[in-house]
């Protein structure tokens, strides 16, 4: 069942590879919906799949199995021209603003390009045209005279802003963020986050907000899921998660971040070993291994998903 | 605050095609025996250019030491030959590097690269040098039946901590860390901090820590220097810094950063970006992002002012 | 909006192109390369619009008529590089022939280029079987020498100066496929490609406008040192009798007819020799030079 004001709702998504050492699981049964307007923070380290899953929702690694509904309908079953049609409300910002440029276009150029390939305007539209590259560049702080620069020419933050124009450009409804500050220094960093939080309560976007740095969406998102190799280990309100975080997993994670005070004492969880291998896992929770509280049951087969308090699901059997 | 290495006035240049680069603008720090030091700064304040220049890792074209000196136990470095450097690299000033993948030599095994270092710098036979080499294995967490393994058998944490086990064995006065975190996922980030904070202590080791992390900083140095455009604009104990913090670039990154502890509604960002270092103005640096810039600023570089025995600032406020 | 207050590199809006010109500018073996193959293009336009002008008497009286009397004469302030076999000045057949070298190998280069960037582009962009196929291909034309290839095509056509063309084309073309494959499986999975299919780009337009203006670094210099390969086998072709009939002053078929006179007449080998030799040389240090200018290639 979709509630009225739910965007996304994605269901049991799986995206798994084929590799010559067998079959990696790299997203396996991910299950939330998104509210419109609200942003969902994905939160894990590398190799548990965020970003393979932001991808797959957005068809640019086409899903194993599994329901991606916006406003209802599942896009998965989508022809190429319904696809299409879609990347005009479902748009995407990377984490490199370097790589994810073409070397080759300048700013106008990059913002246009949507533009034209989605047929908002025609070519020979050019008032259009610039006039909506104007009014982007603007939304998202990029100087006019910036207009015929290449991305070589200009510092990270500034590229970064390209990306998310190109975004914009098309009026999309939701966003996919992968990592979009990672690769910028911290005072560039606040910026571009002050950034798209204006332009959420701007233009209503919905937002997927992956990161590795829980703290970058503590004030950020509305909802934050834990994801450790596939898996959703916890998902609650992004307060209830830092006040009363449940599974171990969050737990060590929350504990490990270095707090910018000295006279915090941090209570550090150490974890057992290192990461274990997504490829052929075996059933149950992948996180057991490495659990200082893991018991026989961990490993039996499916965990189920518990609600603790209202909107707080943990995916653990101590919950 | 004793000195075991005392930079005075350190000032390198870039020649380059589009310009000259002023990496470093008279710098002085210093560093005492058993102390850790944060060197804080974001992309091209010089953080990394002042580790090379102090390992006289320069590369020399384009960069020049123009001026300034760096006194290990009273020697000026910036005045030994290379032969002479090479014998300080490695056995007193060792230095750890970001990037795990690319630090260590993919066709050698680990066992050997440590045993390498070992044997530069002291007269022993192989079988002894290789018993050395298995117990900093062991120091750094690494079984020492994994000697014989390749770099590409080893996880990104395990990697950089067989760098730390290179850096520290042969026990060197001043290890000098360039981000040896920021590649690595939190959780092992915390396991790598604290190792090196374990064997630090172990020998009295003396650390500058350069990294771009507040928090990092915050949970492992005694005293910070922040950096700026080739100049250092505040220095302190971690008490000073974090509590009694002074500059308003100091300040600007601390409203930066969103914090696990605080609750923001926004991040205070800092406006604009660093200036470029080929075409650095005249007078305080950080003048045109200050929130409390006078018009004597752009004049005059403000003089470090003693604020008290450990705390000194570069800003007209204080003066 | 927070507005920056530091205005920054407004006048300096270099693209890539201008980056690299000045690269190159930089490297003086590269720049006399240059100049020597433009004073070449300058000399080939000439020697063309002095044909149209004077239609072709010119051509006939200077390059083509015979004086027996006096062949094989040395060099001599008349003739500064003499005369050859049938009485002909060498200096004016060399500057005559200059057109064949080098719009020839420049066209065959081009035709080459064509095919083969198409290829190439298609085999790196789709890979699996589309690839295995193409380059197998591939594979087949560069198990054949390439000048035997050229020979056999050559020898099966006809001598035309078409028939030179492709079959010089053909047997270049799997160099130019090979690179332009390889640049595109580099360029195939940056992010920016990624970017692309999000707002929907067809792969047609993909290939187009994203992969094939960024995989042009290497394409470029192939081009170059393509050129010289051309001139070479053009040359060759005609030395073997198979390239330019004469009485066409090519430098090849020059170099070749004057084999006999090699011991009495050292001129007449040397020179068209020498006029290879240089051309090939002046293009190799422009390949070089646009190789070293291009790599840097967007180092920030």
């Amino acid at each position: 069942m979709i509630e009225n004001d739910e965007l996304l709702k994605v269901e049991h998504l799986k995206k798994y590879f084929d590799t010559p050492s067998g079959l990696l699981h790299a997203v396996d049964d991910m299950n939330f919906s998104i509210k419109k307007g609200e942003t969902l923070g994905v939160v894990g380290e590398s190799g548990c799949g965020k970003s393979t899953m932001g991808r797959a929702i957005l068809r640019l690694h086409e899903p194993t199995s599994g329901k991606v509904l916006y406003k209802g309908e599942d896009i998965i079953q989508y022809n190429k021209v319904q696809m299409k049609n879609m990347r005009k409300k479902m748009q995407i910002i990377f984490q490199d603003p370097f790589a994810s440029l073409n070397p080759r276009m300048t700013v106008s150029e990059a913002i246009i390009e949507p533009l034209m390939v989605q047929g908002i305007f025609l070519k020979s539209d050019k008032k259009g045209l610039n006039a909506q590259v104007d009014k982007v560049m603007e939304l998202v702080g990029l100087a006019k005279r910036l207009i015929n620069t290449y991305p070589h020419e200009l510092d990270g933050g500034r590229r970064q802003r390209i990306g998310i124009a190109r975004a914009l450009a098309v009026n999309p409804e939701f966003i996919v963020c992968d990592e979009p500050v990672s690769a910028l220094d911290v005072s560039i960093q606040a910026q571009i986050l002050n950034l798209m939080q204006d332009l959420q309560d701007e233009l209503n976007l919905t937002y997927m907000f992956i990161t590795h740095d829980l703290s970058v969406v503590k004030h950020f998102a509305n909802d934050i899921a834990v994801m450790y190799l596939g898996q959703m280990v916890e998902k609650a309100p992004s307060k209830k998660l830092f006040e009363n975080p449940v599974h171990p997993y969050t737990k060590a994670l929350l504990s490990a971040i270095p707090v910018p005070d000295p006279d915090y004492k941090m209570d550090r969880i150490f974890l057992k070993g290192e990461i274990t291998s997504p490829i052929n896992p075996k059933p149950g929770c992948r996180f057991s291994k490495r659990c200082l509280y893991a018991t026989e049951s961990c490993i039996g087969g499916d965990i189920a998903t518990k609600e603790v308090e209202p909107g707080h699901f943990v995916n653990c059997v101590l919950a | 605050m004793g000195n075991l290495l005392d930079i005075k006035d350190l000032t390198i240049y870039y020649e380059t095609d589009d310009g000259i680069v002023q990496a470093l603008n008279g710098v002085n720090l210093k560093l005492g025996v058993g102390e850790t030091l944060g060197l804080v700064g974001e992309t091209g304040a010089g953080k990394t250019t002042l580790a090379r220049g102090i390992m006289g890792l320069v590369p020399n074209p384009p960069g020049k030491i123009v001026g300034g000196q760096v006194l290990y136990e009273g020697k000026d470095l910036t005045k030994l030959t290379n032969m002479e450097m090479q014998k300080i690299r490695g056995q007193h000033i060792s230095m750890i590097f970001q990037d795990p993948m690319t630090s260590l030599n993919p066709v050698l095994t680990v066992g050997e690269q440590i045993m390498e270092v070992i044997i530069n710098h002291n007269k022993i036979t192989k079988a002894n040098a290789r018993t050395l080499a298995e117990d900093m294995l062991e120091r750094v967490g690494i079984p020492k039946e994994r000697y014989d393994e390749y770099p590409h058998q080893f996880s990104g944490g395990m990697k950089q901590r067989v760098v730390i086990a290179i850096a520290l064995a042969c026990n060197p006065k001043i290890l000098i860390a360039d981000e040896p975190t920021t590649a690595l996922d939190v959780t092992i980030q915390a396991q790598v901090l604290d190792m090196i904070y374990k064997l630090k202590s172990e020998n009295n080791t003396s650390m500058l820590l350069i990294t771009h992390d507040l928090g990092v900083v915050a949970q492992n140095c005694d005293y910070v220097a922040i950096i700026y455009a080739g100049e250092i604009v505040e220095y302190g104990s971690l008490k000073e810094i974090y509590k009694e913090t002074k500059h308003p670039y100091t300040e600007g990154l601390f409203g930066s950063i969103p914090s696990l502890t605080v609750n923001v509604n926004r991040l205070q960002a800092i406006v604009g970006i660093m200036p470029d270092p080929t075409k650095l103005p005249k007078g305080c640096k950080f003048y045109d992002r200050c929130k409390y810039s006078k018009p004597i600023c752009a004049e005059k570089l403000p003089d470090m002012v003693q604020l008290s025995e450990t705390h000194k600032v570069r800003c007209i406020l204080y003066q | 909006m927070e507005k920056v207050k530091n205005a920054n590199k407004v006048s300096e809006q270099r693209s890539l192109w201008e980056d690299t010109w000045r690269r190159f500018k930089k490297n003086k073996m590269a720049m006399i390369g240059l100049y020597f193959m433009i004073i070449l293009v300058i000399i080939a336009f000439a020697t063309i619009v002095i044909d149209i002008a004077t239609g072709q008497s010119f051509y006939n009286q200077h390059i083509i008529k015979q004086d027996l009397r006096r062949r094989l004469e040395g060099p001599s302030p008349g003739h500064i590089f003499g005369l050859d076999e049938f009485g002909r000045d060498v200096l004016m057949r060399m500057l005559w022939g200059t057109r064949y070298s080098l719009f020839m190998g420049t066209i065959a280069i081009v035709l080459s280029c064509i095919v083969g960037g198409v290829l190439g582009a298609v085999s790196g962009f789709y890979g699996k079987v589309t690839d295995n196929v193409i380059m197998r291909l591939m594979d087949i034309l560069l198990a054949i020498p390439s000048m035997l290839l050229a020979i056999a095509i050559v020898a099966s056509l006809g001598t035309s100066l078409i028939n030179v063309l492709i079959a010089i084309a053909v047997s270049l073309i799997p160099r130019f496929a090979r690179t332009v494959r390889a640049s595109v499986l580099t360029v195939k999975d940056q992010e920016f490609i990624e970017a692309a299919r999000a707002i929907g780009c067809s792969d047609f337009r993909i290939i187009l406008k994203y992969i094939i203006p960024n995989s042009l670094s290497p394409l470029i210099v192939q081009f170059t040192l393509g050129i010289a390969s051309a001139i070479l086998s053009i040359a060759g072709l005609s030395f073997l009798g198979l390239g330019i009939q004469p009485p066409t002053p090519e430098w090849g078929a020059m170099l070749s007819n004057a084999r006999t006179y090699i011991r009495d007449a050292w001129h007449v080998t040397a020179i068209p020799g020498l006029g290879i030799m240089f051309t090939i040389l002046a293009l190799n240090l422009v390949g070089d030079g646009l190789r070293d200018a291009l790599d840097p290639r967007l180092k920030n």
